[in-house]
This record gives C-alpha cells, structure tokens and sequence, in this order.
C-alpha cells in the first residue's frame, strides 16, 4: 500500500460521486476549451484574412460599422453599395491598383452559398491562388472558381453545373486550399455577377494596393477626394474588427470561468460530503497512525487528482467538442472566420497546459477546506461517528 | 507473567464537553498494569471503560493526571508523535472491526504498515504471514465487506499485529459475533497472550473475562477493583 494506491482507492470508492463531480469539472475545463478555441481561432483566422486581403486599403461605403467591416473579412454576403461611376472614380487615382468585390449569395442543394464576383485574374494574381483542378474561368464567361473547402461540400469539379439566380453556370476550376475564407466561396466573374444579380454595375467594397507603401494615408484621402466613399487602412481594419471580437472573446472566456468556477464549488461540495461520510474512516485511519498531515495530504491529493482527471479529459473532450461544434456556430460573420476556413479551432499548446494547471490549481484550492476539516478530527470523535 | 510498568496511569481525569454540560467519564484513575499481561476492564456502559482504553492507546488525551505507556508520556505528545505512537507502539481492535471497506483485506493490513514507515516490499511478505496466522491467507484479496464478522474481526486483529506492537488493545472485540467466532478470536488472543504480549481488553462477558490475568472493573469513572 502507498498513498497514490490510498488516494486511488478513495476515489473510486464512491464510483458515482467519483463520475458525478468529474463530470462537473470535465464540463468547466471542456467549456473553457471550446470557449477559448473560439476566440483563438477567431483571431488567428481575422489575422490570417487580413494579411491575405492582398489591399493597404479598403474602401467601404459611407457609413460601416465594424460589423460590416467584419463581413469584408469574412467574405459574407454585403449589399451593392458603391455605384459604377464612384468606382470608376477610384480607379482614376494614379499609384493604386483597384480588386472590386461584389459579394452576393446563392443557393446549392438547398443551402446558403456565398457567391462573389471578382475580377478573375487580377485577383488571382494578387492573392497568389493556385488552381487545383481545371483552369480559373474567362471574364465574361458564365464560369465558376470553387474554393477548395465548398467544393469538397458539394462534391464540385470542373465541368459540373450549377445554377445561381437562375443562370446555368460552369465550374471550370477547384482552387487550391488557401486556409482563409476564400476556401469556402464560389467566384464568378466580376460582369457576369453585375448582370446576373442585377446590381447595375455597383459592388459591395474594393481592396486597394498602393504603389508606396509610406505614403497609404495620401492615398485613401486622395480617394476619398475622388469618390463619394469611405477608406480605411488595413490596419484601421484589422484593429476595428478585433476590438469587437475582443469584446467577444473576454465574454466567453467570462461564461467558461464561470463554469469552472461552478465545478470548483462541485469539488468543494463533494470533498466536504466525503468528509461527513468517510468520517468513521478518518477515524480507523488515524486509530492506526496516519497523523493528521497525513490525512490533510491525502484529501489534498483526491481533490487535486479531480483536477488532473477532469482536466485531461476536459481537455480531450473539448478539442474533440470544438471540431465537432465549429461547423455549426459558423453561420455569423464572427465565427464564420473558424468554421468558413477549416481552421484548426484547438487553442495552442502553450494554452492547454494553462488549462490543465489552471484546473489542478483550482481543484486543489478547493480541496483545502474539506480537507482541513477532515485533518482536524479528533480520533476518538471520528471513530465514535455511525 | 506480567512484570510491572508497562502502562501507568496517576490520578487521571477525563472531562468531555456533552453539549455544553462537562461529563467526567475518568475521575482520578489509578492504575498500574504489567509487561505482558492479559487485564480485562469490566464494568456497565458508559462507567469510563472505553475511554480508559482510549488513553492508553493515545487516541485522546487525559484532561489531568499522567498516562504512562511503554516509558512515553501520552497526554505530552504533540499530534506527530501520537500518529507515531499509534502506528507502531500499540494495536487497536474494536467491536465493529473498523475496516476500510474499499480495500482488501491484504490492503487494510499494509495500511498500518503504511503509516508506520515500512517498505512496499516488507509490507507484501509481512502481510502474508500476518493473514496466515490468522487463517486468512486465501482471503487476501476479498473486499473486507466480503467477508463475515469472525473473519473481519481477524483481519483487525492482523491489523493490530502489522507493526509488530508490544501492547494489543482491544474494546469488545467479541460482541459483535456470534460463539464460534468467538471462540476463534479468544484463541488467536490466548496464542498473543502467550507469546509475551501485553493485552488489555474490555468486555462485558464475565467468561471471557474470567480467561484474563487480572480483571479491573471501572465503575462511576474510577476503579472499583
């Protein structure tokens, strides 16, 4: 016998309480995991969409909100709101080159698609897009350049059909995956998507690149002098979006410490039943020489052996829960970032083994009053007990 | 035969606090009992027996007066040294065996030993032997709520004996099993009693105490004979 074999006997002893308030603090550490694994991937995704907008500056109509701003990350549905004639006015400015989106929806097998009319292959160029599969559709063709992620959902490859709006078109290539949201669009042409949505010849936003980077603040007041519209820099974008994902990811990591928190009073609750309960046996155990260190360590032990159960499986639970979950709650411009590019929705290593610290330590905490409680049973008061 | 001093007891005092009402369960106990002797403590409940036995197995300490066992200072000792004491100076064995029901029997007996220091290694052989002296080897992995009241009280008895201790202490460890069991434990006892070993014993029953060396009755919370 040694005191690892005690503590593991103890545990199992009541094998129901045992489960119940293991359950109770796998369910904090899995809600911490899942909670976290959102807003980490979140901003890696919001990070990783940014530097691969290929633009020093975006221009928006008057008037977004950093919700819509997200949507430009994101690639989500936008209204057509910038008319032909102002983007004709930007595209005047000397210095800059213009990529026009025009980000518009479809349906396939009765679900959502996004759909978004580009210029084909200037975009390509700019965002460096390898085609897997066929060949990136002409500019005036009823053609479609699936990204790697929907085409995998619909089972798409070049030479299939699909009708958007109405419209039979094409799909002439399967782009290769870039990890952003662009896996998970389908992109027309630029002018077929203006004629076939009916815009009139508006988009939603432009991406700009301008030729010196050190002067980007003249450029975008330069097109803000020419068009009726707003500009902001990638970096304002990027700082705009994360500050309401920020609000976001402190409000679930609030609700997954509360969960843990509710677990530690589980800890507490059951330690402190054991020692009601196994108060005879606290008794016997002094009766036959275990000081009252002893007992303290051993309670100490049990709780904490609830953390590192229950946080490992917590852990596993909740790597497995975010995978499984992401395609779900990627149905808004937040989370789409984790769902809509198949990133790994895990938190870091580094994270995980905060967890799983972060649950011993708690676990522990909360053993110390049970465990105080036990310790100070006097022998013959604890074996007196029926 | 029993030599003088092994445990000592000078005008001791026992007071519990029931409620808020002191009970003076020992009012000025003397007593004096030899190495190796077989005493049994005899008396009604509730007159102070238990809590005689329970000082001298440093369970609790006196309110006044000195305990004595084995040369150590029971009412003088800080916890450690109490845990220490227990774990290998004296053995306990109660009416309701007092087993770890989650562990085995092998289990509930390597506990002592546990506590009392000795090696993983000599805890396996030492608890064979151990089971063996008490015809229980083939139950050495059974859960001790497995087995029947004879048998758990054996177990307890092997407990007792995991440390090799010079004084055996034991509060009715007949009354709770039925007179075969009985008989199985008097005899496991009388082969202790015969071997040197120091056995202090309450009991109710005046034929098992009649098998003592020396018969001490505690009445009113003091010794009456």
């Amino acid at each position: 016998m040694n005191d690892f074999k005690l503590v593991i006997r103890n545990l199992l002893g009541s094998r129901s309480r045992f489960a119940l308030t293991l359950v109770g603090i796998t369910l904090g550490i899995t809600s911490l995991v899942v909670m976290m694994s959102l807003g980490t991937g979140l901003r890696a995704q919001i990070d990783k969409q940014a530097a691969d907008l290929g633009a020093n500056l975006v221009v928006t109509p008057k008037g977004w909100c950093a919700y819509e701003q997200v949507k430009v990350l994101s690639g989500s549905q936008l209204p057509d709101a910038i008319p032909a004639e102002e983007l004709t006015a930007i595209e005047s400015v000397e210095g800059i080159s213009v990529l026009p989106y025009l980000t518009v929806g479809s349906a396939v097998d009765n679900e959502p698609v996004p759909v978004t009319g580009i210029r084909v292959a200037e975009t390509a160029e700019t965002k460096r897009w390898a085609v897997a599969s066929g060949e990136a559709p002409a500019e005036d063709s009823r053609g479609i350049l699936a990204g790697s992620a929907i085409a995998d959902s619909f089972d798409l490859a070049p030479g299939d059909h699909l009708t958007l709006r109405g419209t039979e078109f094409v799909v002439t290539g399967v782009l290769e995956a870039t990890g952003t949201g662009d896996d998970g669009v389908l992109f027309i042409p630029l002018a077929v998507a203006q004629e076939v949505y009916e815009t009139d010849g508006r988009i939603s936003f432009a991406a700009v690149q301008v030729e010196d980077i050190t002067q980007v603040e003249l450029y975008a007041q330069r097109i803000a002098d020419a068009a009726n519209v707003a500009v902001v820099s990638d970096r304002q974008l990027l700082a705009s979006v994360l500050s309401v994902v920020n609000t976001v990811s402190t409000t679930l990591r609030i609700i997954a410490a509360v969960a843990v928190l509710t677990a530690a009073f589980g800890i507490i609750n059951t330690m402190l039943m054991a020692t009601f309960e196994r108060r005879r046996e606290i008794g016997i155990m002094k009766s036959i020489g275990s000081s009252n260190a002893r007992i303290f360590r051993t309670f100490m032990a049990e709780a904490a052996a609830y953390g590192v159960i229950g946080g490992v499986v917590g852990l596993v639970v909740g790597s497995v829960a975010s995978r499984l979950i992401t395609p779900y709650i990627a149905q808004n411009e937040f989370t789409a970032f984790v769902g809509g590019a198949r990133v790994q929705a895990v938190p870091p290593l580094g994270d995980m083994a905060l967890i799983l610290g972060g649950a011993v330590v708690v676990a522990t905490l909360a053993g110390v009053y049970p465990a105080m409680r036990a310790a100070r049973l006097t022998p013959v008061e604890a074996i007196s007990y029926e | 035969m029993s030599s003088p001093g092994v445990m000592t007891l000078r005008d001791v005092h026992k007071t519990y606090n029931g409620r808020g009402v002191p009970v003076e369960a020992l009012r000025g106990v003397d007593l004096e009992i030899g190495a190796g002797s077989f005493t049994c403590l005899i008396g009604p409940s509730g007159h102070g027996k238990s809590t005689l036995l329970h000082l001298l197995g440093g369970l609790d300490r006196p309110t006044a007066g000195s305990v004595t066992v084995l040369g150590e200072q029971v009412g003088r000792m800080t916890d450690v040294e109490l845990a220490r004491f227990r774990a290998t100076r004296v053995g306990f064995v109660f009416q309701f065996f007092n087993l770890l029901k989650g562990l085995t029997v092998a289990e509930n007996v390597e506990l002592a030993m546990m506590y009392a220091g000795t090696p993983v290694r000599q805890q396996k052989t030492r608890v064979h032997d151990l089971l063996e002296a008490v015809g229980l080897a083939e139950k050495r992995r059974a859960r001790a709520n497995e087995l029947s009241g004879g048998q758990m009280q054996r177990v307890a008895i092997a407990r007792a004996l995991a440390n090799n201790p010079d004084v055996l202490l034991l509060d009715e460890p007949t009354g709770n099993l039925d007179s075969a069991s009985e008989a199985e434990v008097m005899a496991i006892l009388d082969d202790l009693h015969a071997q040197g070993r120091t056995i202090v014993m309450v009991t109710h029953s005046s034929e098992i105490a009649a098998r003592a060396e020396r018969i001490v009755e505690v009445r009113d919370g003091r010794i009456a004979s």
